[in-house]
């Protein structure tokens, strides 16, 4: 790839916490007790026109109003094209649908359950929203979906720049979806407090949902969060060790080592056997770096990443850490300027994101 | 220095055939997979026909090599042959495959599935051979088992942009092809029919009960149709390493968006006109270069008018032969844009342009009508491949033949 500088200008996120307003920084902690984490909205209609807004599912209002809250934070007027990620879409609608095609026996369907049940509908919506007549796509690879879209923004920047691509990720919380997973152990069976979440060293994770959206340039601005230097994915790596090696490929790749880094956020999901590699790495090659999680706030889902982003882009921009992300005892150095994210999800996606501090 | 791309195989399997020659040979004959759904279990069976291919999921895994027991979804299965044909007829060994990209495009994934046992999965007291299909409502499933069935470990993509995804892995692969990221990329989609996209359209009231008619005056709808397609994607230097064979070149490609509404295109063709324009431009062909168009011509009222002025408007006056393939095939969503693009190829490889049937009436707000007719040894330069879709995405392909 060639070295063009990204800059993450504005961001809007909307998730289990209340991050929704970017001047507040984690200052209370939304503690949830049943294995599954729903999204602290805002009054969507300061952000959706109460028309539009009647019409919209549960989380298209939340996709929206976090798109126009990046809008807004960015200063620009209008993206100039949207790239959205998600795993399993808009699991609610989906799941209406299935249940009428049932009960009624596949007559005198509602045909709004099937139109927003697209994986497409939010970043058409965003389109619509802000007469985004460029570019516009729609990544849907379960734990590479996010990644995947942020790095199309990026190699949309390389073929044409002066742009402001808005790249999102989302994923909704589902209650059918929650008990098909249970089958596979994907989620804890026992009840837990999401803030012991990395304590209990079982198998399962928490459910979360969010909406996450990015406002990407290849121009600084005053608004300007981080840069994004660079990322990759990693498929189903063979050990811990091939994944370090492609992660030493990485980082030099960009001009960094592993001693540059002032702080890393693992994402680590809480589950003891899809977190194996991650663990070990923080407890190895990584164990004197200092070290953040995030998805005892968030849950897991497949655009999980997106939150991890939000939360280095923060401590980048705010240079400070909240202690409730803190899982180790090592300080970062001041100022903070080369982060690292690394995630998993099922323990098949792997993804590195490589943050820069802005100026 | 930026580098060319080019294809240098397919696979692909329709209702009109599994394979490249049996697809090829159904076109140029004008034999359609139209008819009654024989094995989606539908109450709508003897209503809504529409283009299945005849093979049931055992028979499919048979081909595909693999047990369906294994949870392979009917899609992943269409996926599986499709890609193994491409794979094959580019000559591409486990090493190039672990380097590889794959992208794969879908709109709804292993729904069929999902709708099939829906209950039965949320029940954790039930047990059967849904057990394996724990995870089939996911769009990223199918691409993750061609991933591990072939060893394609470079990059893992899926996308969904309802009807004009598999345009859009395309161009993806190309993308990153182009700055370095991989150097071969497998490209295409995969969609089986489902009771849910059935039943989708159906309260959209675009399904056509009789064969679609693509750009005739008394079109009602589509036919929705199953099917995948990946096309090979491969740098400029590692063809010339190999010394491979090159059937054509992708040479430009747009994507927008009409802003328009949730589901239909502007009624002016804005945003098929720009995403042509944008495949021109970046190709730098001027549209009197252009030798065929494949449109996306799905028979709506609504796409057919609004693609019709598109391309009035971008050729001005001189529109080159344009067809629709949809009548043959049906709408295969999110795999069209794959399974165009593969006849776009026979078309190169054959100098033929496959005619657009079912077209009687002329179109009161149009002056062009699509190619009625079977076009041999033309000469193909330049071929233009149309995809728009829900959520006003449109793109738009350009490809281009290849002296050697």
């Amino acid at each position: 790839m060639k070295r063009m500088n990204y800059y993450i200008n504005g961001i809007g996120i909307i998730s289990p916490q209340r991050t929704f307003n970017n001047d507040e920084f984690l200052s209370e902690v939304a503690q949830y007790d049943d294995n599954h984490l729903n999204c602290v909205t805002p009054e969507f209609k300061e952000y959706i026109n109460p028309i539009q807004l009647r019409r919209l599912s549960r989380m298209l209002r939340a996709g929206l109003s976090a798109a126009v809250i990046s809008v807004r934070d960015s200063k620009i007027n209008a993206p100039d094209g949207i790239i959205t990620g998600t795993g399993y879409g808009f699991l609610t609608d989906t799941g209406k649908f299935l249940t009428e095609i049932y009960d009624y026996k596949e007559k005198q369907l509602t045909p709004t359950f099937f139109m927003q049940s697209t994986y497409n509908a939010l970043a058409g919506l965003v389109a619509l929203t802000f007469k985004c007549k460029g570019y516009n796509n729609t990544y849907v690879n379960k734990g590479f979906a996010f990644e995947t879209s942020l790095h199309d923004a990026m190699m949309q920047l390389e073929k044409k720049a002066s742009q402001t691509l808005l790249v999102g990720g989302y994923d909704e919380r589902d209650d059918a979806q929650y008990r098909i997973h249970l089958r596979s152990l994907y989620y804890k069976t026992k009840p837990i407090n999401n803030l012991h979440l990395f304590e209990h060293k079982t198998v399962g994770t928490l459910q979360g949902e969010a909406a996450a959206f990015f406002a990407v340039s290849d121009e600084a601005s005053d608004q300007t969060w981080c840069r994004l230097v660079d990322l990759k994915m990693t498929f189903l790596p063979e050990s811990k060790e091939s994944l370090f090696i492609n992660l030493t490929r990485f980082l030099s790749a960009n001009g960094v080592s592993v001693n540059d880094i002032d702080f890393f956020v693992n994402g680590m999901s809480g589950d003891v056997k899809n977190d194996a590699l991650l663990e070990s790495l923080a407890q190895d090659e990584l164990k004197n770096i200092a070290e953040v999680r995030f998805k005892h706030l968030c849950g897991e889902y497949c655009t999980a990443s997106s939150f991890g982003l939000w939360l280095a882009a923060s401590i980048l921009k705010k240079q400070q850490i909240p202690a409730i992300v803190r899982f180790n005892q090592i300080n970062a150095q001041s100022p903070i300027k080369t982060v690292l994210i690394i995630n998993q999800y099922m323990g098949r996606n792997y993804s590195f994101v490589l943050l820069k501090s802005a100026h | 220095m930026s580098q060319r791309v080019f294809v240098t195989g397919y696979g692909i399997i329709t209702s009109i055939g599994n394979g490249a020659k049996q697809n090829f040979q159904s076109l140029i004959n004008r034999k359609t997979g139209y008819g009654q759904l024989e094995i989606l279990e539908t109450v709508h069976r003897n209503e809504i026909p529409g283009c299945e291919i005849k093979y049931t999921d055992q028979q499919l895994a048979e081909l595909a090599g693999v047990d369906v027991a294994e949870g392979f979804t009917r899609t992943a299965l269409l996926g599986v042959i499709a890609a193994r044909e491409a794979i094959t007829m580019a000559g591409l060994t486990n090493e190039v495959l672990n380097t590889a990209a794959i992208l794969s495009a879908t709109t709804t994934g292993g729904i069929r599935e999902l709708e099939k046992y829906y209950y039965e999965l949320q029940d954790q007291s039930k047990h059967g051979e849904f057990d394996s299909f724990v995870d089939t409502g996911n769009p990223g499933e199918h691409t993750e088992r061609i991933s591990e069935l072939f060893g394609i470990k470079g990059y893992v993509g899926t996308v969904s942009t309802a009807c004009s995804s598999s345009a859009n892995t395309i161009m993806m692969g190309a993308d990153l092809i182009k700055n370095g990221t991989v150097d071969v990329a497998i490209c295409g989609g995969a969609e089986a029919l489902s009771k849910f996209t059935l039943n989708g359209f159906n309260t959209l009231l675009i399904l056509d009960r009789e064969q679609c008619r693509p750009f005739d005056k008394t079109r009602t709808g589509l036919n929705l149709g199953e099917g995948a397609a990946y096309l090979v994607l491969e740098s400029e230097d590692g063809v010339k390493r190999s010394g491979k064979k090159i059937i054509a070149e992708v040479l430009g490609y747009g994507n927008t968006n009409d802003a328009f509404h949730q589901t239909a295109s502007s009624p002016d063709g804005a945003g098929a006109l720009q995403a042509m324009q944008t495949a021109l431009d970046a190709g730098n062909v001027s549209p009197s270069k252009i030798s065929y168009v494949n449109a996306h011509g799905t028979a709506t009222e609504n796409n057919d008018l609004s693609e019709g002025l598109a391309l009035e408007k971008l050729f001005a006056g001189t529109v080159p032969p344009f067809s629709s393939t949809k009548p043959y095939t049906g709408h295969t969503l999110a795999a069209a844009g794959g399974i165009e693009a593969v006849f776009c190829m026979m078309a190169f490889q054959n100098n033929v342009i496959f005619p657009s049937i079912n077209f009687t009436q002329q179109m009161d707000e149009l002056t062009i009508s699509p190619q009625k007719d079977l076009m041999q040894n033309v000469s193909l330069r330049y071929i233009l491949s149309n995809s728009f879709g829900f959520g006003g995405n449109a793109s738009s392909l350009l490809f281009a033949s290849v002296d050697q």
